[in-house]
């Protein structure tokens, strides 16, 4: 168990390293990193030069990554375009977005579980047909169309929230954006349940439980629904990373002050240490997701634990 | 030659084995993680019959057979299948009319009458006017060009350097197995929205290219995934087995006895991944950074309409029922097709 | 009689056809009787001891006639919780593949002890405590350590025990045991079987064992029931059967019994497949593959006749046993 981790955590320095590189590279070598400092006129040369000294940007850019990096595991990310540290932007756009982040996981556990586990044990009859084919039609709209057409109904039509999410993106706030933040996954989540439960329902373990003169309550709660929840729950895990990153779509739509909107604002202005700060947050989120899912993995399925 | 490495612990369900890689490929969202599923259900197939053909021609023909017989199978299934037909039709529809927009328009996308802005449907105009006047018919008409163009191109690149890059290192395996997954796995971590946004925004062609070049840079691993998996499940079968007892050559096991068996998961990928790149385009052109004016897309055109959604819905509708319809299409193909395909199901 | 089956049918609607499993099974078991169910895969053995169970996958499978007489009450009369109770606690099953039958996430302690929290009300820790006890009489070594551990962590025969602990747990008055050692290797079956069989004995069980395996039934059998396409074709006493079958299908499946004195010889084999249920043949179902065949074999279904002119070693004066065959031509394969 202990060697799976340390093997996990090994695994994950060059992903790490490469992801945030990869990005790096992107924005300082395609982009102009110090066309945003001088406000929307262009700098003059003597300005640009200074400037590319003062951030170290006439050295070259393996250079210019370590010394971010370094600069960042002591934590100084930087400063944003208006002058503020970069630090100060993620303390305020973190909680908006874990907050949509928890509100859309939740929508995929109870909503996304719940059907899927209906139409898994139900296959085949018109309720399992019919989601089956909403999934179909949730996974093909694409987030911003669904966004855009909840705030159209609910926002502008019905008037039952309010277009636009307030600063403060309060949990109730955020149950639409959240809705529409998890949409697809939801789908997706309610396919990978229906298709573990039916599988498993067919398995000779349940086959066993029935014969033992077990209630059918406990048949499916304790050891049909235990077994088909490890790849779910495994699913979950790892798409709190991805949610996160990408709710820069949501969080447009509905305008949350959120890590998109930061993000959007950092790259509208060019605003490299913005911008490569905050992916390299997410990305590290998103390894820590996928390590704790490895961990929760093992920890749900005994076979792995002691492999 | 180094013994392939079958996957470990695989649960029944599963989307992913653990020891795949170190990172679960979910950036592409949902629509991304149904057709991965897709995939990896094909690689599962049960192998050739047993005790098939001794000799190297025997095995030869029968691998090849076996492919041959199972898409012959599926397409005895596709047509009687009516989401299959209905997905087809909407597809040769788009492509039609992308080519020869004009069979069913009358009018230029970019002329617009910006006296009309906003109105609704009147005679010629059946889905009224956008907010700089133009006529929105015509432009969800020319639209589709752009989304089939990006779709197809983007899909082509994806597979082809997927597929072979995957496909190689599925093959023979060791240190470039190794660095490929590594590869992929820095890929996976970037969300590919972000991605999409921190590369194009520096970029200003405003032609195509540049979308599809992203797509072509941040799709290959999943493709890549799905084709090292199955190109090791198809290795690991009998009759390729014997052929290389028999000493046939790494290239012609390759061609002849892998490639028809491990093909049909990439298929069904790409078919989904159309789907997706279609709405990923659409996604990065609403956001400001996919392509730009006056390159007419379905994206630009919802972000255009979306300040007007009070006075002008219409504006935003059409398009959207378009791009929506198109994306289904394809994935209720390449859907359609994993069922065909999948001879449990039979 | 402890159970009685009396002209089962049970068949299965699938997108094909429908496919006629068990086509009017009548067998019964008294206590401490052994019955060995004999046939080839798809005889309908195994679907007649999940209808027993009521363990059958209803649909796509229906019973559409007969009677499961358990200790005087009709089980399939009874409603599913009445029906549930029954289960596990006065009659349990065996299945094959221990490894796929047993829960891989829960330890094998909870497994056992399940079936006193349900059917016993007895408390976690209580439940634990007897799973251990189970585990000792199965005699796996070391219970009251391994009772945590789960059952990827055991070997393929101390997995059986596990399973055969399961099914002993509430001393049920009936045991169906599906091919219990058919996934086990050949040194482990016969302890698994000693096993059972001395549980048997101890505890005064009915066992109904479901096998393909002739030489396991001649060891533990007290009678034999031959299953071919969904009926039973013979019924008897384990010696008469082995002396002098009374029907061709029971002759052939003996003659194919490798035996030491005839090595060098070529091994019989029954020519042709069994049959497909979806379309049985008319008349016996035996008949394509019978080398006795007759035209009226191929038109009239047999009826169950009795057997009662057995050959019988000099001296003994017991009564003939009773004894069925479903053959036009029993006689004559009788004194073949």
């Amino acid at each position: 168990m202990g060697r799976y981790v340390i093997r996990r955590l090994l695994q994950m320095i060059p992903v790490f390293i490469g992801a945030t590189l990869l990005i790096f590279l992107m924005v300082n070598v395609m982009g102009d990193p110090i066309a945003g400092l001088c406000g929307d006129r262009q700098c003059d040369p003597a300005t640009a030069a200074q400037l590319k000294k003062e951030f170290g940007l006439d050295k070259p850019v393996w250079q210019q990554y370590l010394t971010y990096m370094g600069n960042v595991f002591t934590g100084d990310f930087g400063t944003a375009f208006n002058g503020q540290p970069v630090t100060e932007l993620m303390a305020s756009a973190f909680p908006v977005t874990i907050r949509l982040t928890i509100v859309a996981i939740l929508f995929e556990i109870v909503i996304g579980i719940a059907l899927g586990v209906v139409t898994g044990l139900r296959r085949g009859r018109p309720v399992d047909t019919g989601v089956l084919l909403l999934t179909l039609v949730v996974i093909s709209v694409p987030t911003f169309v669904t966004g855009l057409l909840l705030q159209l109904l609910l926002g502008v039509q019905w008037g039952w929230i309010k277009p636009s999410v307030s600063t403060e993106a309060t949990f109730g706030e955020l149950i639409v954006p959240g809705l529409v933040l998890a949409s697809v996954s939801l789908a997706y989540v309610t396919r990978l349940t229906r298709t573990s439960i039916a599988e498993n329902k067919r398995s000779d373990y349940v086959r066993t439980a029935v014969a033992k003169g077990l209630p059918r309550r406990r048949v499916v709660t304790r050891h049909l629904l235990r077994n088909s929840l490890i790849p779910v729950v495994t699913f979950i895990g790892t798409d709190i990373g991805a949610l996160m990153g990408g709710a820069i779509v949501t969080e447009r739509i509905f305008n949350i002050h959120g890590v998109g909107f930061q993000l959007y604002q950092g790259i509208l202005r060019q605003n490299t240490q913005t911008v490569v700060g905050f992916v390299t947050v997410l990305v590290l989120v998103f390894l820590v997701a996928n390590l704790l899912v490895d961990l929760l993995y093992a920890v749900l399925d005994p076979r792995i634990r002691y492999a | 030659m180094p013994e392939p490495t079958p996957p470990e612990h695989h649960l029944p369900g599963a989307g992913r084995t653990p020891e795949d890689g170190a990172i679960a490929d979910t950036g592409m969202g949902g629509a991304m993680d149904l057709a991965t599923a897709e995939g990896e259900t094909l690689e599962g197939k049960p192998g050739g019959p047993p005790g098939t053909g001794p000799s190297g021609r025997d095995a030869g023909g029968a691998s090849g057979e076996r492919a041959r017989s199972l898409w012959s199978d599926a397409w005895r299934d596709l047509r009687r299948n009516p989401v299959f037909i209905i997905a087809a039709l909407v597809i040769l529809f788009l492509v039609f009319i992308s080519l020869w927009p004009s069979s069913i328009t009358w009018m230029s996308p970019l002329k617009c009458q910006l006296s009309k802005a906003q109105e609704g449907s009147q005679p010629g105009h059946p889905f009224g006017f956008d907010g700089q006047g133009c006529d929105v018919y015509t432009r969800v008409v020319y639209g589709a060009r752009t989304s089939v163009t990006v779709g197809v191109l983007a899909t082509l690149g994806v597979a082809l350097f997927g597929s072979v890059l995957g496909g190689l290192a599925g093959f023979f395996g060791g240190a470039w197995d190794s660095l490929l997954s590594r590869i992929t796995d820095v890929f996976f971590a970037i969300p590919v929205v972000l991605g999409g946004l921190v590369l194009l925004s520096v970029v200003t062609s405003n032609t195509v290219w540049p979308v599809i070049g992203f797509m072509v840079l941040l799709g290959w691993p999943q493709i890549s995934r799905i084709a090292r998996g199955s190109v090791i499940t198809a290795k690991q079968n009998d009759y390729v087995q014997a052929a290389r007892s028999l000493g046939a050559s790494n290239s012609r096991l390759l061609l002849r006895h892998i490639t028809p068996n491990a093909v049909a998961p990439v298929i069904v990928v790409a078919t989904i991944a159309l789907g997706t790149y279609i709405a990923l385009e659409a996604t990065l052109s609403y956001l400001g950074v996919g392509l730009k004016p006056p390159t007419v897309s379905w994206g630009i055109d919802i972000s255009a309409a979306s300040p007007y959604i009070r006075n002008a819905p219409h504006a935003l509708l059409w398009p959207s029922g378009a791009l929506a319809v198109t994306v289904l299409a394809f994935i209720m193909l390449g859907d359609a097709v994993r069922d065909a395909l999948d001879p449990k199901l039979r | 009689m402890l159970l009685e089956v009396r002209d089962l049918h049970v068949e299965f609607r699938t997108r094909d056809g429908i496919a006629r499993a068990v086509n009017g099974v009548s067998y019964g078991v008294d206590a401490g009787e052994t019955l060995a169910v004999l046939g080839e895969s798809g005889s309908g053995k195994s679907v007649t001891a999940q209808a027993i169970m009521g363990i059958l996958d209803m649909p796509p499978g229906r019973i559409t006639a007969g009677e499961i007489v358990f200790r005087g009450r009709d089980l399939l009369t009874l409603k599913e919780d009445e029906r549930r109770k029954v289960r596990g606690a006065e009659m349990a099953m065996i299945f094959q593949d221990a490894l796929s039958s047993l829960n891989p996430v829960l330890s094998v302690g909870d497994q056992l002890g399940e079936m006193f929290v349900v059917h016993r009300g007895l408390s976690r820790k209580d439940a634990r405590a007897r799973a251990v006890e189970l585990m000792d009489r199965v005699r796996i070594p070391a219970a009251r350590e391994r009772v945590r551990d789960y059952p990827h962590q055991f070997s393929g025969g101390m997995r059986q025990r596990i399973m055969i602990a399961m099914a002993m747990a509430l001393e049920p008055a009936l045991i169906i045991a599906d091919e219990p050692t058919t996934a086990l290797d050949v040194t482990v079956q016969a302890q698994v079987m000693d096993l059972l069989a001395e549980l048997q004995r101890e505890y005064h069980m009915g066992l109904i064992l479901i096998t393909h395996d002739l030489g396991v039934v001649a060891d533990v059998a007290d009678r034999i029931a031959v299953m071919y396409a969904g009926r039973i074709v013979e019924s008897a006493p384990v010696h008469d059967i082995y002396k002098a079958p009374a029907h061709p299908y029971t002759r052939g499946l003996l003659d194919s019994i490798p035996r030491l004195d005839q090595k060098g010889q070529e091994l019989y084999a029954i020519k042709g497949l069994p049959p497909n249920l979806m379309d049985i043949p008319p008349g016996c179902a035996f008949n394509p593959r019978c080398p006795m065949a007759q035209d009226v074999c191929r038109t009239d279904v047999p009826p169950l006749y009795e057997v009662t002119d057995v050959p019988r070693a000099a001296g003994t004066d017991e009564p003939p046993a009773d004894r069925t065959s479903a053959c036009h031509f029993w006689r004559e394969c009788l004194h073949d």
